[in-house]
């Protein structure tokens, strides 16, 4: 049974997907405002156009499927820890800068992703976490002269 | 163009933004896009023909290293250079691999340099008809440029399309220009000019190619070792003069073609080359004729792409739709007032480019072998500097964490798209047509009163919804008038 119904799935699931998107966005687009007709005059309401383009996008779905039929699409082979522990490293970016430092975020994943792909010196890897933030920032702050978000280590470096 | 020379501080920024270029063109996985991505956000604190020089120069040497490590470890640095790989490497591994690199930087330097006159003859040319549009041809140019995301080579017609129309889609986030209406920012008022396209550049282009890396980490690469670059003999000469002239042509137009770039140019040109050629046979087993015709129509997109980028804000390529960027955002506004207003500016950036393309050949000729070093370092300590960048960058934008998460969201939403046949390059030209669309087909709309059958009225909107149209259909028929025929 499975067998049977894997590849209609396998079919089915992007276009799918792209559907269910578009469907989502029609719907909030129903919720936006209406404009005065007469600030809008001869053109369209701003709900139009974007509606307009998932209409388009169902279309596109539907020859998906119909693409999908003539030639299914190549089975997936699934990545290995190294794309989805990334993917979680990007993740735990965000708590890292918003609570602590934007620089320590930078080097933590920096340094676990080095060891994620297989880097076995540490002392490398820990090298690299420090120095790169470190000079990128000195670059940013001396020559480009931006001002970092405020977090541990740029408190006590901007006073 | 000669005023360049006259600016020391010009010429040492494109020396060093040359060697970067071939740094970044070498590193399989960076490529032009990427590379100009990075480095955009340093550009901000530049004069604006400074940037823009930096950013066209980063593509013009990006595109021509691919080359180097597409002969040396068949991997090409960069997708414009895999029709390199077909002939270079197999000539490499007959120990001709410096033969092989010379006609690789000889062709690519006759390929940007003849482009480059093309856009000093072609960009007023255009700037000058490019006055009469209007609204109406505005949005006609824009649905043109559109429908070429379909046969851009990655990823098919329909699923190009689908990137496409989620790219325009992305550009109506924000105020609605003309009522203010907020659209899709729930709630959040940092969305309130729409979405950056820096971040969204960075995520689609630096972020998912890191991901689609950490998949790669094992992987061995074959190194071939070389004693020295040659340059071409005359007998090499006599017989790939011809091929590259022709891929000059062929390279330019079809960087002159809205989306189209160089990876388009370097298959059409390979395969022009072969079907020309008295050696069909050596094709594959490494005939110098494939890798001129690669490498001169490669590097002569670059100049053709640069045609429509800056006289009508269209992007010729994924890269120029990267220096459109940096042109907005140092306000130099694209299109044909740029040709009067900015004319010095403009020139400088051409001559910029052709600095870059005789500095890229000296560099390929001395020091193609340090180069290829370099795409020996680890990915898992290449990428993660990559990160640090990438990051750093989408935050100097706006000073703006927002920008980080945008770039991160769409390194996700990159990634997963080419897990699935999706190329990411469709959506990031509709990211930069979709306001174009829009606000000419409401401008027009109020031109007509409404009646928006009128656009078909117009001469030359009509030409580009003709042309729209071959663009979206002419594979389609072609493969329906093939099959009648046999």
């Amino acid at each position: 049974m499975e067998a049977l119904f894997a590849p209609v799935i396998r079919l089915l699931v992007i276009p799918g997907i792209i559907a269910a998107f578009s469907v989502a966005v029609i719907c909030v687009a129903l919720q936006l405002e209406l404009s005065p007709p007469m600030i809008v005059g001869d053109s369209l309401q701003p709900r139009v156009f974007p509606i307009l383009l998932m209409v388009i996008n169902l279309v596109l779905a539907s020859l998906l499927v119909f693409q999908y039929r003539r030639e299914p699409p190549k089975k997936i082979q699934w990545e290995g820890i190294q794309t989805w522990g990334s993917i979680a490293l990007f993740l735990i970016f965000y708590p890292i800068t918003v609570y602590i430092d934007m620089m320590i975020a930078i080097a933590v994943v920096m340094f676990a992703m080095c060891l994620l792909w297989g880097e076995r010196r540490i002392h490398v890897a820990g090298a690299l976490a420090l120095a790169t933030p470190t000079v990128i920032f000195f670059l940013f702050d001396k020559a480009l002269r931006v001002r970092f978000p405020r977090g541990l280590l740029t408190n006590w470096y901007y006073g | 163009m000669g005023s360049v020379l006259f600016d020391p501080y010009l010429i040492v920024l494109i020396f060093i933004t040359t060697v970067l270029g071939v740094m970044i063109g070498v590193l399989p996985g960076l490529g032009a896009t990427t590379g100009a991505a990075l480095l955009l956000p340093f550009t901000l604190t530049m004069q604006p023909v400074h940037a823009i020089a930096v950013l066209a120069t980063i593509y013009v040497s990006a595109t021509f290293a691919g080359s180097i490590t597409a002969i040396l470890i068949n991997t090409p640095g960069t997708s414009a250079a895999a029709a390199t790989t077909f002939d270079g490497y197999p000539l490499a591994k007959r120990g001709e691999a410096g033969r092989a690199l010379g006609v690789a930087v000889v062709s690519s330097t006759i390929g940007g340099v003849f482009s480059i006159i093309i856009l000093c003859i072609a960009a007023p040319m255009l700037a000058r008809v490019a006055y009469e549009f209007r609204p109406p041809e505005y949005f006609a140019l824009a649905l043109f440029g559109l429908s070429m995301l379909a046969s851009i080579s990655a990823g098919g017609t329909v699923r190009n399309l689908i990137g496409g129309v989620f790219g325009v889609w992305l550009a109506t986030i924000g105020a609605e220009p003309t009522t203010g209406i907020e659209r899709f920012m729930f709630g959040n008022y940092e969305l309130y000019e729409g979405l950056a396209f820096v971040p969204v550049f960075i995520g689609l282009f630096a972020m998912s190619e890191l991901l689609i890396q950490s998949n790669r980490v094992n992987q061995l690469a074959n190194k071939i070792t070389m004693k020295a670059v040659k340059l071409p003999s005359r007998e090499d000469y006599r017989r790939i003069w011809k091929t590259v002239l022709r891929s000059c042509g062929i390279g330019t137009f079809i960087g002159v073609l809205p989306a189209e770039g160089a990876t388009v140019a370097s298959m059409i040109g390979y395969a022009e080359a072969r079907r020309w050629s008295k050696n069909k046979d050596e094709f594959g087993k490494g005939a110098i004729e494939g890798i001129a015709g690669a490498e001169a129509a490669n590097n002569a997109a670059t100049g053709g792409a640069m045609v429509p980028t800056m006289v009508l804000g269209i992007p010729g390529s994924g890269t120029t739709a990267v220096i459109l960027v940096g042109l907005m955002v140092h306000g130099l506004r694209p299109g044909p007032y740029l040709f009067t207003e900015q004319v010095d500016t403009v020139y400088q950036i051409f001559g910029a480019m052709l600095l870059a393309n005789l500095l890229f050949m000296a560099m390929g000729l001395y020091a193609a072998k340090l180069f290829a070093r370099i795409s020996l370092v680890p990915l898992q300590l290449l990428w993660p500097v990559v990160f640090a960048l990438a990051t750093i960058g989408a935050y100097a934008l706006s000073s703006s964490l927002l920008d980080v998460w945008i770039a991160l969201i769409f390194g996700v939403i990159g990634f997963l798209a080419r897990r699935h046949g999706f190329a990411v390059a469709p959506i990031a030209v509709g990211l930069i047509l979709g306001e174009m669309v829009e606000t000419n087909f409401q401008n027009s709309l109020k031109m007509f009163e409404g009646d928006w059958w009128q656009i078909l009225t117009q001469p030359l909107a009509a030409l580009f919804l003709v042309l729209a149209f071959l663009g979206l259909f002419s594979s389609s028929i072609a493969n329906w008038f093939s099959r009648r025929r046999s």
